[in-house]
């Protein structure tokens, strides 16, 4: 009588260890995450790194070329960096776009719901019930995660060609090779000023949504609250928005700081 | 006298045949201190005898009440009516199977997620009612509390875009129930179990991180924290589990 059987809670059916399918395929499952994942960082690292090295034509052409001749000459970065950013940008397209439901009902339905939790925050006035309302925009801001990462998929596939095109052949822009400030000043006033300022925003926008949400998904709360990584991947996209805008203006020759 | 309150809520039967989905509006007189769920019963008593609506506590522990009130996901005893401008609108959770007009069935779900979870302590120890308990360290015991406060109402899930669009994810109810049994001592089970029973489309990686289910969380559950935690042991395990 005293020993109780406890046939109610039955053995785990899984527990195949690591020779079984189910064991290869959640590892199939976690090394997709880790390639989007980590591609998305390295990208949004990147991308960063590329508008604030950009924006030193602000400082003049002069400055500009040294820092291209530093990127090309003095090292074969740029040569290099091309290809792989070219690799990570493909594979994050793939292994990203996995989680974007197929069909336009599906994103639509997304999108419903999304505005329609954000949009309550607007119609609950007087918050004196016990549970507190917390705002919420990110599954509307996902769906803009999904759209601008199409309009860099498009924009930047094609200036990633261009980059590569004017880096190993003279055809083209100015009649010549490599970083320079002439040709990134001929190639914006060729009429692609529009495609660098709508890609330039697509890409920010979407490298600050991704960088938050990383944030949300690897970081617990006790060591970055949410709010925090939300406010910081706002200012980031602000701050790179500006410097964007800025850089374009200044390969048009519509701004300089000096 | 308060103000007069416009309720528009979605009626539909799905068992009559000539039933047809619609916005009925029902007016009421405001009383002080008036939630969602003394409204409605206020509604059954007075106007309508027919409108189906789930309730047991009252308290905000059953999780029966849960429906979308102007838009969001929330538990109807929980939320006064003097939140909101005169007009009301309730609807049924999306997601879950409906019952009619306000009622959904989540014990389905919520049965079946948790038989796919195993969601039951694991373990080779015989239990004898003569011992006496194992003590449990307090600061574990309040983390294991935590996860445990959730009352399955299906607010997370009804507010989750990824559970809405693939019926198959175990959402934030299912996720945040595995990493309470993660973190248990008493369960046996292996990293390399979890990591099977986690580490797929329908487990953790499934999530998009949208986090609505912890914004319409109506316990608060610290869901970012658990599932932070839950995505590190996948990714430690998986790494390392390299044959």
């Amino acid at each position: 009588m005293s020993q109780v059987k406890t046939e109610l809670y039955p053995r785990a059916v899984r527990g195949g260890g690591k020779e079984s399918g189910a064991y290869a395929n959640a590892r199939r499952v976690l090394i997709a995450e880790i390639i989007s994942g980590g591609t998305g960082l390295i990208l949004a690292i990147f991308i960063m790194g590329h508008l604030v090295l950009e924006s030193s034509i602000l400082l003049g052409k002069d400055t500009y070329d040294s820092v291209a001749g530093l990127l090309e000459k003095t090292l074969p970065i740029a040569q290099v960096l091309v290809f792989i950013i070219t690799i990570a940008f493909f594979f994050h397209f793939v292994y990203a776009s996995r989680k974007i439901p197929g069909k336009l009902s599906s994103r639509r339905k997304m999108m419903e719901l999304g505005l329609s939790i954000k949009k309550s925050k607007g119609r609950w006035s007087q918050p004196k019930s016990d549970i507190e309302h917390k705002r919420h925009l990110e599954t509307s801001l996902w769906i803009w995660q999904v759209r601008t990462g199409m309009t860099v998929l498009a924009l930047g596939a094609f200036h990633l060609f261009l980059v590569m095109w004017n880096i190993f052949t003279t055809m083209g822009f100015a009649g010549e090779a490599g970083l320079a400030a002439k040709i990134s000043t001929s190639r914006v006033e060729s009429g692609l000023w529009i495609l660098y300022l709508v890609l330039g925003i697509a890409v920010t926008a979407h490298f600050a949504i991704g960088l938050y949400r990383l944030a949300v998904k690897w970081v617990p709360d006790i060591w970055l609250k949410r709010k925090t990584a939300y406010i910081i991947c706002n200012m980031l996209f602000w701050l790179f928005l500006i410097l964007n805008i800025a850089a374009v203006m200044g390969f048009t020759g519509k701004l300089s700081l000096l | 006298m308060g103000r007069t309150l416009t309720f528009r809520i979605f009626r539909f039967n799905p068992y009559d045949e000539d039933s047809v989905s619609r916005i009925q509006e029902y007016q009421l007189e405001e009383v002080p201190r008036l939630n969602i769920f003394n409204a409605l019963n206020l509604i059954r008593d007075d106007q309508d005898p027919t409108l189906m609506f789930d309730f047991v506590c009252r308290a905000g522990i059953c999780g029966s009440c849960a429906m979308m009130i102007n838009g969001r996901p929330t538990l109807a005893c929980r939320t006064l009516t003097s939140d909101f401008s005169s007009v009301i609108e309730l609807f049924p959770l999306p997601f879950f199977k409906l019952l009619g007009d306000l009622s959904v069935d989540t014990g389905v779900w919520f049965r079946e997620a948790a038989e796919r979870l195993e969601s039951w302590i694991h373990t080779d120890e015989e239990f004898s009612v003569n011992e006496t308990e194992k003590r449990m360290d307090n600061e574990l015991a309040n983390k294991i509390y935590e996860s445990d406060r959730c009352i399955e109402c299906g607010c997370c899930i009804a507010g989750c875009a990824t559970a809405n669009v693939y019926p198959d994810f175990l959402g934030a109810a299912g996720l945040n129930r595995i990493g309470r049994f993660m973190i248990d001592p008493r369960d046996e089970r292996s990293n390399e179990t979890w990591f099977e029973l986690v580490s797929t489309y329908e487990g953790i990686f499934g999530c998009i991180g949208m986090m609505a289910c912890e914004d319409v969380c109506p316990k608060s559950l610290p869901l970012l924290d658990t599932f932070a935690k839950v995505r590190r042991l996948m990714l430690g395990t998986g790494l390392s589990g390299k044959k």
